[in-house]
């Protein structure tokens, strides 16, 4: 069988970046209060903002590592610089940033995709935001998409009425890391029944050795608006662990619609362990779509809480886990109110060693009447030294709920790769194509670009793993 | 800070307890001891109680953390409660035998700890089955039966709830069918318990050699014996460990209708061997709180396990129901089904685990839960899970729903002249049939419906009521 196979080298490497660049200003290796409180004072941060930073730092220092997930225990805290600024002030045009980060993003094809259907960009390298454009139409209209720090300084009363109310420091021990050293991400506010035309764009990037990530993204979409944010990751790869630890708050407000998508590739040496949540009011929609390609480790868990009836939850997670890979992700709809909705729709790819795990919450609470929800993984393995896990908690309160729930694990079938090899395809082909079809509920849902992107990469890992 | 309990004391029971506390103070090592200076027990099997206790004490209520935020042992409150310790009748075999109902192989009927009948039908005796209590086995054929104890390999050695059952038993039942002994006619074991402030702890062997094919019907009820006017709890914690071997069929059915101040621990774990099968028709009606585990090892090659399950929870009943099945062997299949229906406030756990080892090529393994919420307070909990470690296999599934009463179905049987509670009886026993249509005695079967009927009726009047 293998013979037959074409041999093919894993070229991922060419797509991995690291530039040599001066760091201005970092904190110390390691983490103590004392760099919570440089990392506040150095961006010059109103004291309630320095008293959250404290306050999700006690709780990090006293919160037990999760032992439910494993390899956790080896990320090492002390070895981790929480805070590098790569230069001085938010670049307003693109010709002000600096030529060796332009030329990365060059590489990572930001204005190309910008001429072609960016609203904006926010691009973040290391632990700011460097470059960040706004179209004028959507300033016009009242839109703000920016650097999270920045919006501190210009939005202080929106970023205080909503930070820490969807995800409080308390919720689990790496959203208390990333209010107590976050840095960075993405602000969006979208007044009462704006509909911003494009999807909004934001490219996140890890440089450096060892370097932290931990970009705070707060999203408010107010009555009747509507928005699309999409976020897409590169980053260098490096022998020793990097940890990137986001949080991500939506605030979905009555009637709006907000859809926010992501596809994750960073390298595999990178813990991913992010913390995402909207809150859903009356009548409002909220989408993750959301997949993971990268990583060492991926733990992350896209979360809505219906809070308001006929509020929806729609949430695809896909998942694909290549050798040294772990991707423990999934989604959690949380049934609050009466004549909500939810479908959670999960694929996951495990190959060449690599364990893929979904796991997810469906709750119904009391009080929330007329549910309709359901949920259905699928799991594709296509080799027998890989792993599958699936740990869905179904809690139903209500007794008219209607939850149907499927899961299924399998391996590519014969069958299929040798109809498509009758038809003149190789084996590499033939196996990639019906990956490719087994994770279009996802590709389907994304811009065309995008979509030829997702399909490149999972061609490279495919044939990374026949090489 | 912790607070010394009292076992005895008021504030002990009022003290608000966390979810995993246990609910019993009864478990030492001087009661192990005890049981087994008190029985005249050999070394080896006091060695046994006091390894068991030593696994007992070392470890948490819930060792899967895929469960431990659904664990919840409050409505138990057993402080008071005493363990037997020298059983009223430890030694009865089926030679001292009492003639046994028609239409069984086999009898043996336990009220609390003492045995009240034992007997085998002439054909089972003439094919040399063996029924017995744990004391006649230990006095009569000890070298076999220590080989089926000790090393407690037939028990989930990481459950603590098992380890008390294993430490601190005081009752046992042991069935051994002989190679290729194939009996249309099943094995009834009827367990009586209920009284108040009681604990009684029970194990149960089961052993088919290859080829052999039985039936067994397992009756858990509320005790007959005449107790003082208390209104504690009782416990019953009981273990089915069963060693199927090759090419062996067993068909387990179990009603479960305790009293609604019993606490039921139950453990039952089967190791199928290669060719086997293994059917388990499994209800449950009573109990205040019920934790209950089974453990399929799908061992041999091409061996098989069926398990129906239904819940018909009411009142404040909860029942916490854990199933692990693992594939090892080649070609195993696995098909598992839960149901359950939901009055007032009651409330499932449903756990379910499917496993596939890297060695259980071509396995087909199917899980479902299904619930039925017929009342606002209720909640049900599914958990079905996967862990896979071999893709090549025919089939690696679960499925589950919740949904209220289907509407149109209620619709149909209206339209048809069935006044609205008859049809909606209908279809809440409709979907409890498949396990009462798996009972292997038409008595039973006759008894389960009456039981899921009366426990629907007092569910209306109960709502009527209110």
């Amino acid at each position: 069988m293998t013979a037959t196979r074409e041999i093919v080298t894993d070229r991922r490497e060419e797509f991995a970046f690291h530039d040599d660049i001066v760091y201005l200003a970092e904190t110390k290796r390691g983490l103590s209060r004392q760099t919570v409180e440089e990392i506040s004072a150095f961006k010059k941060e109103p004291d309630w903002m320095l008293q959250f930073r404290l306050r999700a730092y006690e709780h990090f220092v006293q919160r037990p590592m999760p032992t439910w997930t494993d390899g956790l225990d080896r990320i090492d805290f002390d070895k981790i610089v929480y805070y590098r600024k790569p230069s001085d002030r938010e670049e307003k045009s693109w010709d002000d940033v600096p030529d060796q980060i332009k030329a990365t993003f060059e590489r990572l094809g930001i204005p190309e995709a910008e001429r072609k259907f960016l609203a904006g960009v926010g691009a973040q390298y290391d632990s700011e935001v460097v470059y960040h454009s706004v179209k004028e139409e959507l300033t016009k209209i009242g839109v703000v998409f920016m650097g999270t720090d920045q919006a501190l300084i210009e939005y202080p009363d929106i970023v205080k009425k909503y930070i820490g109310t969807i995800v409080p420091p308390e919720d689990n021990k790496f959203a208390a890391l990333n209010s107590a050293v976050w840095s960075g991400g993405s602000f969006v506010y979208v007044p009462k029944g704006v509909e911003v035309p494009l999807p909004l764009q934001a490219y996140f990037r890890i440089n450096g050795e060892n370097t932290g990530q931990f970009e705070r993204t707060l999203i408010v979409v107010e009555e009747g608006a509507k928005v699309h944010y999409i976020e897409g990751c590169t980053a260098p790869i490096y022998a020793t662990d990097s940890l990137h630890a986001a949080v991500v708050e939506v605030v979905a407000l009555p009637g709006s619609k907000v859809r926010y998508t992501t596809i994750q590739n960073w390298s595999n040496d990178v813990y991913n362990l992010v913390t995402k949540r909207a809150h859903a009011y009356a009548n409002s929609t909220v989408e993750w779509i959301d997949a993971n390609t990268g990583s060492r480790k991926t733990v992350k868990y896209p979360s809505i809480y219906l809070r308001g009836e006929n509020a929806t939850a729609d949430i695809i997670s896909v998942a694909v886990a290549g050798k040294g890979q772990h991707q423990d992700t999934g989604a959690k709809a949380i049934h609050l109110a009466p004549n909500t909705k939810s479908r959670i729709v999960s694929k996951s790819v495990s190959k060449d060693g690599g364990r893929a795990t979904y796991r997810g919450q469906l709750k119904v609470s009391p009080g929330a009447t007329n549910v309709v929800a359901s949920v259905r993984c699928d799991a594709l393995m296509l080799d027998d030294i890989s792993r599958s896990d699936t740990y869905p908690y179904i809690d139903i309160q209500e007794d008219d709920t209607t939850m149907t729930h499927e899961a299924t694990v399998g391996k590519i079938s014969a069958e299929q790769v040798f109809y498509l090899m009758s038809r003149g395809l190789t084996e590499n082909e033939a196996q990639n194509l019906i990956v490719q079809g087994f994770l279009e509920v996802f590709t389907k849902e994304l811009p065309m670009e995008y979509a030829i992107e997702f399909n490149r990469l999972v061609k490279l890992e495919m044939e990374g793993s026949l090489g | 800070m912790s607070l010394a309990r009292s076992p005895r004391a008021t504030t002990a029971r009022t003290a608000r307890r966390a979810p995993a506390d246990l609910p019993f103070v009864f478990a030492d090592r001087g009661l192990a001891q005890a049981l087994a200076a008190e029985r005249d027990e050999p070394a080896w099997l006091r060695d046994e109680r006091l390894a068991a206790f030593t696994a007992f004490e070392s470890l948490a209520v819930e060792t899967n953390q895929l469960y431990t935020p659904y664990i919840d042992l409050r409505a138990a409150d057993l402080f008071t409660a005493r363990p037997y310790v020298r059983t009223a009748i430890a030694s009865a075999t089926s030679a001292d035998a009492s003639p046994v109902p028609a239409g069984t192989s086999g009898l043996i009927e336990l009220d609390e700890d003492g045995v009240t009948s034992i007997g085998l039908s002439e054909v089972a005796r003439a094919r040399g089955v063996t029924l017995e209590t744990f004391g006649a086995a230990l006095a009569r054929d000890p070298a076999a039966f220590r080989l089926e104890l000790e090393g407690g390999a037939l028990l989930p050695s990481t459950d603590k709830l098992a380890m008390l059952t294993r430490a601190f038993w005081s009752q046992g039942v042991r069935l051994l069918i002989p190679d290729g002994v194939s009996l249309d006619e099943p094995f009834v074991l009827r367990w009586a318990a209920g009284a108040p402030d009681r604990a009684l702890l029970t194990r149960t062997f089961v052993r088919l050699g290859r080829g052999a094919r039985v039936a067994l019907v397992e009756d858990l009820g509320p005790s007959r014996r005449p107790t003082a006017a208390t209104d504690g709890q009782s416990m019953f914690a009981g273990t089915l460990e069963i060693d199927l071997g090759p090419d062996a069929e067993l068909r387990v059915a179990s009603i479960q209708d305790f009293g609604a101040s019993q606490v039921v621990l139950q453990h039952r774990q089967a190791a199928i061997g290669a060719g086997a099968n293994l059917h388990w028709a499994l209800a449950q009606l009573g109990g205040r709180l019920v934790r209950s585990r089974v453990d399929n090892r799908l061992e041999g090659d091409r061996s098989s396990v069926e398990q129906v399950e239904i819940v018909f929870g009411a009142e404040e009943q909860l029942f916490d129901l854990t199933s692990y099945t693992r594939h090892v062997g080649r070609d195993t299949t696995g098909n598992l089904l839960s149901k359950g229906v939901l009055l007032d406030a009651a409330r499932t756990y449903m756990k379910g685990m499917i496993t596939i080892d890297k060695t259980a090529v071509g396995t087909d393994s199917f899980l479902g839960e299904f619930g039925m919420n017929l009342s606002k307070k209720t909640r049900s909990v599914a958990i079905p899970s996967l862990e896979i470690d071999q893709p090549d296999c025919r089939r690696a599934a679960h499925s589950s729903s919740v949904g209220p009463i289907d509407e149109t179905q209620l619709f149909y049987l209206e339209s048809r002249g069935i006044p609205p509670d008859e049809a909606r009886k209908f279809i809440v026993l409709g979907f409890l049939e498949p396990v009462v249509a798996r009972m292997p005695l038409e008595d039973e079967r006759e008894r389960l419906r009456g039981l899921l009927e009366a426990k629907w009726n007092a569910g209306l009047e109960g709502a009527a009521a209110a």
